[in-house]
């Protein structure tokens, strides 16, 4: 209420700019969806739980994706959840397919939209290689930048066909819903002499975008500290680049540093009490939890589409941290 | 062989044997009226042999009666008789008791016969007076008679060792040296005595003798000589029977002139083929038997036929039977026939003998059971009759018979026949029933194949359009899927097309679903399939059951039948998915709400879930609380437990430790409000069961809290909760709208009576000064005040 910006704005705008309405709504809305079970125990304590609940982001849990994506909160409260989710996968080392991984998103939420996953692994994977398999840490910093910043991101999408077109960018700026599918990369032989579209040109648009946009975007400095070290860049590039800068992910504050992402030493306490609870386990698995090399998992694939080539080269990219988008983009 | 009652000419009978070997030529001399004393000692002593074992005496008998015209011989073949056929065709059977092993020359055993042969040898005094004259004549056919030479003793020679029947005393044979046929003329009383008849039996004969004037011979005996071709008979127009047994006769000929025939017995010659019957149209009984016959032809003319003896021959079929109207008795013996037509054609066939021959189905011989008039048969010595089936299944097809293999059918056999014969048609029409029910369960599958990709491909369709206008939309697995199965299924589809009836494929169109019951196995196909789960199940059909078998149903369908599977077949352990479109992990969390699973199956094909390397743990993680033993035929290690609880456990902990409290109570409230309801359905039951289930729902409370949050609503659900939840949010949000609306309004109200209010008191308190600043006025002021007020 002392902020600044709460001069300016009148006071129904500034809560629903503040998405203070959406939390409010949806409150009463879960009210009336529980309302036998909240009127056995208060109301005034429901409030409080829920908002109590928004605080530490566990709100999103198995919630429709309408609600999940409704508030920057609450996308970064559900990467969170995610991550803490599925950080056994990803350190069990398991690659998984696009389609495994959006699997275990609708764990989480059970409408996630396929389309969504799929923006997120182009990100890692080429266009023609998307039935690939991704390491959970690519996929997981590659769909944060996605999901987090998913109107941002068209709205860049089609600032950079504007530029690739020849077309000056800054006089109008139309974000469309389908701006997500053109993303017609040059043909070859462009690509020799020039992919992609100037840096500074494109961060100039950027910015004036950042200034405009309403709906969250990345720290404009940051932006700039990407894009600067590089003469030009296709697209897709700039989204590898994103995906893997630790100030927008540290920015974002959802996700530890790329280093940091497998530990988690709350919940792996916990999933040792779990581990202790299964009937009739010996108690070699609390022995030496951390030593014990799970069993190499080979289950049979049945007529699975995976490469082999894919898979040595995506195990090559993840040892030396960086993927072949990096290498496209610095060129 | 004729009842010889009697020989002496006066005698009304006359008594013929028409052939034979042993007691048959012993009646033979009795019926010629040769006396004991003429006969030569060899003959006698096979005269008393014959008397003695007289057990085969000769059968074909012509009686001749000779009181009312003397001279002619009477067949007494007659219909009538039935005992004449029969005897007759014995012989060839007979044959094969005897000891003698004789070419199937004639003869039956019964008593009747046998004294009468006694009677016959013992009686025969009369004189016979038969002379014959060897003839050399040089004309070719009918010799000259006049012509004679003295070539007694050459003829006595051979009528030594032939037949006793022929005397040189009486009999000149007059040949003249050209190479031509003998003359043979008899004495005068002979032809007298026998004016009918002529035998010439064992003479060594090569040729047939012209026989002249005697053209009223009726009988010829020409049984034992060598000859070779039937000629000079022509004349002998009158000839009803013809005894050419066991001559070297290699083709049927000389006969055209003879329409008189009704006996010819052409046994043991050499003769190739059936022919030059055309003219004798009242043959009775025709012997071919031990010739070089392939074929029966030329035989359909012979429409008085009543005996035909074919046995020893060399057919290898039997057919042409046509035109045989009166045929009733067939001896087909020891040919090597494998297959037998046409005898339904023969309307009054009684007896065929079939015995030693090469027929191994029932089918080849099948036109049997056709005829109407057969009551009796032989197989034997037939590969036929070594089959288990045989008897039952002769006696079931030929109802009219009334011996089979020379034994009389019992009614016992026939009945042990017919209730074989339909215990076999029972179990015929089982299995036809059954592959019946297979072809058509087959169908069914398919249609429902069909209809499945139908509606994938559908869905398929409405995905991928809401994949492109609302990404909202959980999309379905993708095209690529619905195509590989439906490539597979029409595989399945050409193969089965093949091999139908029209009306299955009829009935199959309007059949959408199965529900089939094996054993302990419950396969449903179709989402039709799914309303069997309303019906009443016996308790042992469902006490049976622990395999259920989803095919070619939504899973989502599936989910919302699991609580009646639970009710109704509460032993199922194992499940079985296939092409059931499962593609997402979430669904398996539906499956939770059952009260065990051992097993879980599911097939690759037409669920793509399966494809996923995380699925097998994630049922693990999420049913752990049925420690499953298998999953997809693979046993579950422990590892495997592990591995699901270090991959999943996070999840369940976040799910249960952080949910807020009134979603917890919300979720677990649902579990809660299912377990419920299903101690309420279950109450019905042991004590001990319900105790179980409180147990369950103990462990479920407390050991699987944390996983009971991971539920699964199915997408159709899902989505009406979508709609109800857009519904109340636009509720929420005009709700919210006007009271932060109103909020903000009193809020600014209050801002500006805050702005306001300093200024506003400070007038007051000016104004309240002012008033009372002059005392006196303000005294009379309230003075007056009050007393207005008065």
């Amino acid at each position: 209420m002392l902020s600044p910006e709460r001069l300016a704005l009148p006071d129904y705008e500034y809560l629903a700019q503040r998405h203070v309405l959406t939390y409010m709504e949806d409150a009463v809305c879960q009210l009336l969806e529980n309302k036998e079970d909240i009127s056995q125990y208060g109301i005034a304590r429901f409030f409080t739980e829920y908002f109590n609940s928004v605080c530490q982001g566990t709100h999103i849990l198995f919630r429709e994706f309408s609600f999940i994506q409704a508030t920057p909160h609450n996308r970064a409260s559900f990467l969170r959840a995610f991550w803490r989710c599925f950080r056994t996968v990803g350190k069990n080392g398991d690659l998984l397919t696009m389609r495994e991984y959006h699997c275990l998103l609708q764990l989480l939420c059970p409408d996630f939209p396929l389309e969504l996953t799929q923006k997120a692994a182009r990100i890692v994977l080429m266009d023609d290689a998307m039935d690939c398999l991704m390491s959970f840490s690519d996929f997981l910093f590659a769909f944060q930048i996605q999901f987090y910043y998913s109107e941002f991101l068209e709205s860049v999408a089609a600032i950079y066909q504007d530029l690739l077109s020849g077309k000056n960018p800054n006089t109008v700026i139309v974000p469309t819903s389908s701006s997500g599918q053109h993303r017609q990369r040059p043909t070859l032989g462009e690509a020799s002499v020039l992919e992609g579209v100037e840096a500074s040109l494109f961060y100039q648009c950027l910015e004036n975008l950042c200034d405009r946009h309403k709906y969250s975007c990345p720290p404009p400095a940051l932006v700039k500290e990407v894009l600067s070290n590089v003469q030009r860049l296709t697209f897709y590039g700039f989204l590898v680049a994103l995906s893997k800068h630790h100030g927008i992910n540290q920015a974002l504050g959802a996700l530890p540093d790329k280093g940091d992402l497998m530990h988690d030493p709350a919940m792996d306490e916990a999933l040792e009490r779990l581990l202790v609870q299964i009937p009739g386990l010996v108690n070699s698995v609390t022995a030496s939890p951390e030593a014990s090399c799970l069993p190499s998992r080979t289950p049979p694939r049945v007529g699975s589409p995976w490469r082999p080539l894919h898979h040595a080269r995506k195990l090559d990219a993840e040892s030396d941290g960086s993927t072949e988008e990096t290498d496209e983009s610095e060129t | 062989m004729v009842t010889p009652s009697g020989c002496s000419g006066d005698d009304p009978v006359r008594s013929l044997t028409l052939r034979g070997s042993g007691a048959s030529e012993a009646d033979a001399a009795g019926l010629l009226g040769r006396s004991p004393a003429m006969i030569p000692g060899k003959y006698r002593s096979v005269s008393g042999r014959a008397a003695s074992n007289v057990n085969c005496g000769l059968h074909l008998v012509i009686q001749t009666s000779s009181l009312p015209e003397k001279n002619k011989v009477e067949f007494k073949l007659n219909k009538e008789t039935p005992s004449f056929p029969g005897r007759l065709l014995q012989h060839d059977l007979e044959r094969n008791y005897s000891s003698r092993q004789g070419d199937g020359r004639v003869i039956s055993p019964s008593p009747r016969n046998k004294s009468s042969c006694i009677s016959s040898t013992t009686n025969g005094t009369e004189p016979c007076g038969l002379e014959m004259k060897t003839t050399t004549s040089s004309l070719p056919a009918f010799g000259d008679s006049s012509i004679q030479t003295p070539s007694k003793s050459r003829i006595r020679q051979g009528c030594h060792s032939a037949g006793p029947n022929v005397s040189g005393d009486h009999i000149n044979l007059v040949s003249s040296s050209m190479p031509s046929f003998p003359i043979l003329q008899r004495s005068s009383e002979e032809k007298i005595l026998y004016s009918d008849r002529l035998t010439l039996e064992r003479q060594k004969l090569t040729v047939c003798p012209v026989i002249d004037g005697e053209e009223h011979l009726r009988l010829l005996n020409f049984q034992h000589n060598f000859i070779t071709r039937i000629q000079n008979i022509s004349n002998l127009q009158r000839l009803i029977f013809l005894d050419l047994y066991d001559n070297q006769i290699e083709e049927i000929s000389g006969l055209s002139t003879l329409r008189s025939l009704r006996v010819l017995l052409l046994g043991k010659n050499r003769i190739k083929k059936i022919s030059n019957l055309e003219n004798l149209k009242n043959l009775d009984v025709l012997d071919l038997h031990g010739n070089q016959i392939t074929k029966i032809e030329n035989v359909s003319h012979l429409c008085d036929l009543r005996v035909l003896n074919l046995a020893r021959n060399l057919l290898s079929h039997v057919d042409n039977l046509n035109g045989l109207d009166s045929l009733t008795e067939l001896n087909l013996r020891h040919n090597q026939i494998t297959f037998v037509r046409d005898v339904d054609n023969l309307p009054c066939l009684q007896r065929l003998f079939l015995s030693f021959n090469n027929i191994s189905t029932f089918e080849s011989v099948c036109c049997l059971a056709d005829s109407t008039s057969l009551s009796d048969i032989t197989f034997d010595g037939n590969p036929i009759a070594q089959e288990s089936w045989y008897k039952h299944t002769v006696l079931q097809n030929m109802m009219q018979l009334r011996q089979l293999d020379m034994k009389r059918v019992t009614e016992e056999e026939r009945r042990m026949a017919s209730v074989v014969a339909k215990k076999e048609e029972e179990k015929k029409r089982e299995s036809q029933k059954q592959s019946l029910l297979k072809e058509k369960k087959r169908l069914t599958i398919n249609n429902v194949a069909r209809r499945w990709d139908l509606q994938q491909h559908r869905i398929s369709n409405i995905a991928a359009d809401q994949d492109g206008r609302d990404s909202d939309s959980p999309s379905q697995d993708p095209c690529q899927n619905a195509g590989s199965t439906v490539s597979a299924f029409q595989e399945e589809t050409g193969s089965l097309d093949s091999g139908l009836t029209s009306a299955l494929q009829g009935l199959s169109v309007t059949d959408t679903h199965l529900v089939e019951v094996d054993g302990d196995t419950l396969s449903l196909y179709g989402s039709g399939a799914l309303e069997c789960l309303d019906r009443n199940w016996s308790v042992q059909t469902a006490g049976m059951v622990t395999t259920v078998s989803f095919t070619f149903i939504e899973f989502d369908e599936i989910v919302q039948v699991l609580p009646k599977l639970k009710l109704k077949f509460p032993n199922s352990l194992h499940l079985k998915f296939k092409e059931t479109n499962l593609v997402m992990l979430q669904q398996f969390n539906a499956l939770a709400q059952l009260r065990r699973v051992d097993q879980l199956t599911v097939d690759p094909q037409g669920n793509p879930v399966v494809n996923f390397i995380l699925w097998k743990y994630y049922v693990l993680f999420r049913l752990s609380h049925f420690s499953m033993q298998k999953i997809n035929g693979t046993e579950v290690t422990q590892n495997d437990m592990i591995m699901a609880e270090r991959l999943f456990g996070i999840l369940a902990h976040v799910a249960s430790s952080e949910l807020p409290p009134y979603r917890l109570i919300s979720v677990l409230g649902d579990a809660r409000k299912k377990q419920f309801q299903c101690l309420l359905e279950t109450k019905g039951r042991k004590p001990g069961i319900v105790s179980e289930e409180n147990d369950n729902s103990k462990r479920l409370a407390g050991e699987n809290t944390n996983r009971a949050a991971l539920h699964y609503t199915t997408r159709d659900l899902y989505h009406e909760k979508l709609e109800e939840i857009k519904e109340k949010k636009k509720f929420c949000k005009m709700y919210i709208e006007d009271l932060v609306k109103e909020a903000t309004e009193i809020n600014m109200k209050n801002e500006a009576l805050q702005k306001l209010w300093p200024q506003m008191f400070i007038e007051l308190v000016r104004d309240a000064v002012i008033e009372v600043r002059n005392k006196n006025s303000y005294m009379k002021l309230c003075l007056q005040h009050i007393t207005d007020q008065k």
